[in-house]
């Protein structure tokens, strides 16, 4: 077939013209719905905001369903607080995180006398599956203002308090249930930063899993030291012949090592440092510790501490009687 | 036989109009439905000069040599077509709790609908760290990087000559995107500065994703007080500060406390912060006295009654047991 110039143009043209004709085509199809008058504009991401609540909300108050169709344990986490400044902030930054964390149970423990609102209306309006408590730390076991933050222990009584409620919800369940059985429990203080991959590390712990953590122990990071693939020893830079040098913060218990040792709890007269070791030592063997994380290699966890506010001026408008207002929530 | 010139020449008329044709398919946005937990589906979105939603943009301009724009799959929320995007403007520097502080960051941000985060290294060049953290939340992200220049770093000079913290950062990020967006009318967006240490509500984004010109609200934490706040009339307008450093500031509001339309942005093209001889506490006020009056702030946050937004300080880290040459891996990454 020998293409002559003229047959070459009349394609082009035919071609040329198909293709506007198409163009036009889809231009007069498609809407263009941009010019919407602002105040509903307003309304529309307002009510997206609330839709993505509610999505999130429904996501977590379905923890049975969930778990029938992906099966996956839950993890508890049990955190103490307590009142002070940047608690709601806390408390929030770490509702952010817990909210991708899929089958998360979170226990809430304040060292106060009685629930308080602020955290009472903060996790009402989390979207997160709660469980509320409260234990007061006896007097003298409390820091005083203006002991240094390594004298006494924290949150000892506070986390006894949630393997009580564990212990009791599980008799109450008869110790069987997809909640109970392949369950893992997790200590996560209030200030620290958690990775969302932490979670999916820990949540198949058969005795006790244990991985680095980063910013403790006056160093970078501690971690235990594995050995095809057992850990033979820990390495941190503070008293390192402790029967666990080992943060809260880097490791999980499976809840039936939990619940097959009644009397295992968190001593609060033990030594500072001592703590986690008070709590594990009679529990599990060094040998028995499953290593997580890349073989202990990645930090998935910092334990971070957020400096106390200046309220200088604060301070001085109260004694002039001219305090920011009370009724607004910090 | 058909001959050779014949069929190229075929080829050639035929190509464009192929290609054309391909082009237009696939550029109108469908939404895609909201999707449960992680299950990873791909979210379409269009960007103004028309790039294919799967392809990592690397764009060489003036700012900072490359340029990477990445979209996002899976996690973050699915993009819609009405809600105006936020642009978060976050400036961070290497320092042992960085990973820390952007990990946590990343992990609220990533429940925000339509967001941009802008992060802007102060850094030579980009750094692996950030890179990596970055692409592994899956957010809609850009990253930039900018040293702060010698001569306003914080130690060396004394207090009249140095610069706040992230000023050079945040000029950066206000000009990647006045080149990145040019002029359209379709830019609906707000832009919003945020450090990487300070802790927001998720409330605060829907706030600000209203804002017609400048928006303000509450900050805790800062100026010495539980919260520094604007003063609101019976009017809803502001006609001061809730302050006690300094109340008569143009604008005594913190970094964290108010958010900008982008089109005021872009219509402004000469408005930066001030770099040299800028009090403390008045970095704001040199951008925004650019921008606005006092009586084009929109109040948010119930008028200015709640706090939705906390501007914490993490404590610097006690390393005094890596000792002089260190004492942990240098190869794990913190």
């Amino acid at each position: 077939m020998k293409l002559k110039l003229k047959t070459v143009f009349l394609l082009y043209f035919m071609v040329s013209l198909m293709g506007l004709v198409y163009a036009l085509m889809q231009l007069g199809q498609r809407c263009d719905c941009r010019e919407h008058d602002l105040p509903k504009d307003r309304t529309i991401s307002q009510l997206r905001g609330e839709l993505h609540k509610l999505h999130e909300q429904m996501r977590k108050s379905e923890p049975t369903k969930a778990s029938k169709k992906t099966s996956l344990p839950t993890i508890y986490v049990i955190t103490p607080t307590y009142a002070r400044l940047v608690q709601k902030a806390e408390l929030t930054r770490l509702s952010q995180t817990f909210l991708h964390v899929p089958q998360l149970h979170w226990i809430l423990v304040e060292d106060a006398p009685h629930k308080t609102p602020l955290v009472r209306d903060f996790l009402a309006a989390s979207g997160l599956t709660y469980t509320h408590l409260h234990m007061l730390t006896p007097k003298e076991r409390k820091l005083q203002e203006g002991d240094p933050t390594w004298l006494k222990p924290r949150g000892a009584e506070q986390r006894n308090e949630g393997l009580r409620w564990l212990r009791e919800m599980a008799a109450a369940a008869g110790g069987k249930g997809p909640t109970i059985e392949s369950a893992v429990v997790y200590f996560a203080d209030d200030d620290n930063t958690y990775s969302l991959q932490l979670f999916e590390e820990m949540r198949y712990t058969v005795k006790v899993s244990v991985w680095p953590v980063g910013l403790v122990g006056g160093m970078k990071f501690e971690r235990p030291v594995v050995e095809n693939g057992k850990v033979v020893r820990f390495h941190t830079g503070w008293r390192p012949s402790r029967p666990f040098p080992i943060d809260m913060a880097g490791f999980a218990v499976s809840l039936k090592l939990v619940l097959d040792n009644p009397e295992a709890r968190f001593d609060g007269d033990a030594q500072i440092g001592f703590l986690e070791s008070s709590f594990l030592q009679n529990m599990v063997t060094m040998e028995e510790l499953e290593p997580k994380a890349d073989m202990c290699n990645k930090v998935l966890v910092w334990h971070t501490r957020t400096e106390k506010p200046k309220m200088k001026r604060e301070e001085a408008l109260i004694k002039q009687g001219l305090g920011s207002d009370p009724n607004v929530e910090v | 036989m058909p001959r050779r010139r014949d069929v190229l020449a075929l080829v050639l008329i035929v190509l464009p109009w192929t290609l054309l044709i391909t082009v237009w398919h696939q550029s109108p946005v469908t939404p895609q439905p909201v999707t449960r937990k992680d299950n990873r589906r791909v979210v379409s979105k269009t960007h103004s000069n028309g790039l294919q939603p799967k392809e990592s943009c690397v764009i060489y301009n003036s700012v900072s040599g490359v340029v990477r724009t990445e979209y996002a799959y899976g996690r973050p929320q699915p993009w819609s077509d009405l809600l105006p995007i936020i642009h978060i403007i976050t400036p961070t520097y290497t320092r042992p709790v960085q990973k820390a502080e952007l990990t946590r960051l990343a992990n609220t941000l990533l429940h925000v609908p339509n967001l941009h985060w802008i992060v802007v290294e102060d850094a030579p060049r980009r750094t692996a760290l950030v890179s990596r953290l970055l692409r592994s939340t899956g957010l809609n992200h850009t990253h930039l990087n900018v040293e702060t220049p010698r001569a306003y770093r914080l130690h060396r000079e004394p207090r009249a000559a140095r610069v706040p913290r992230g000023t050079t950062q945040r000029n950066l990020g206000l000009r990647w995107l006045r080149e990145a967006l040019g002029h359209g009318a379709e830019n609906r967006g707000v832009v919003y500065f945020a450090d990487d240490d300070n802790t927001y509500s998720l409330e605060l984004f829907e706030e600000m994703r209203s804002t017609q010109k400048v928006s303000v609200w509450p900050v805790a934490f800062v100026g010495g007080l539980r919260y520094e706040s604007p003063k609101i009339n019976t009017m809803g307008k502001v006609y001061g500060w809730r302050t006690v450093f300094d109340p008569h500031r143009p604008f005594a509001i913190d970094m964290a406390g108010f958010a900008i339309n982008l089109q005021l942005i872009l219509s402004k093209p000469q408005a930066y912060f001030k770099l040299k001889g800028v009090k403390g506490g008045y970095q704001e006020s040199s951008l925004l006295r650019e921008l606005v009056t006092l009586g084009d702030l929109e109040p948010k946050a119930d008028n200015c009654t709640k706090v939705l937004v906390w501007h914490t300080r993490t404590e610097r880290p006690v390393l005094v047991n890596e000792g002089k040459r260190g004492f942990t891996d240098f190869s794990v990454e913190i």
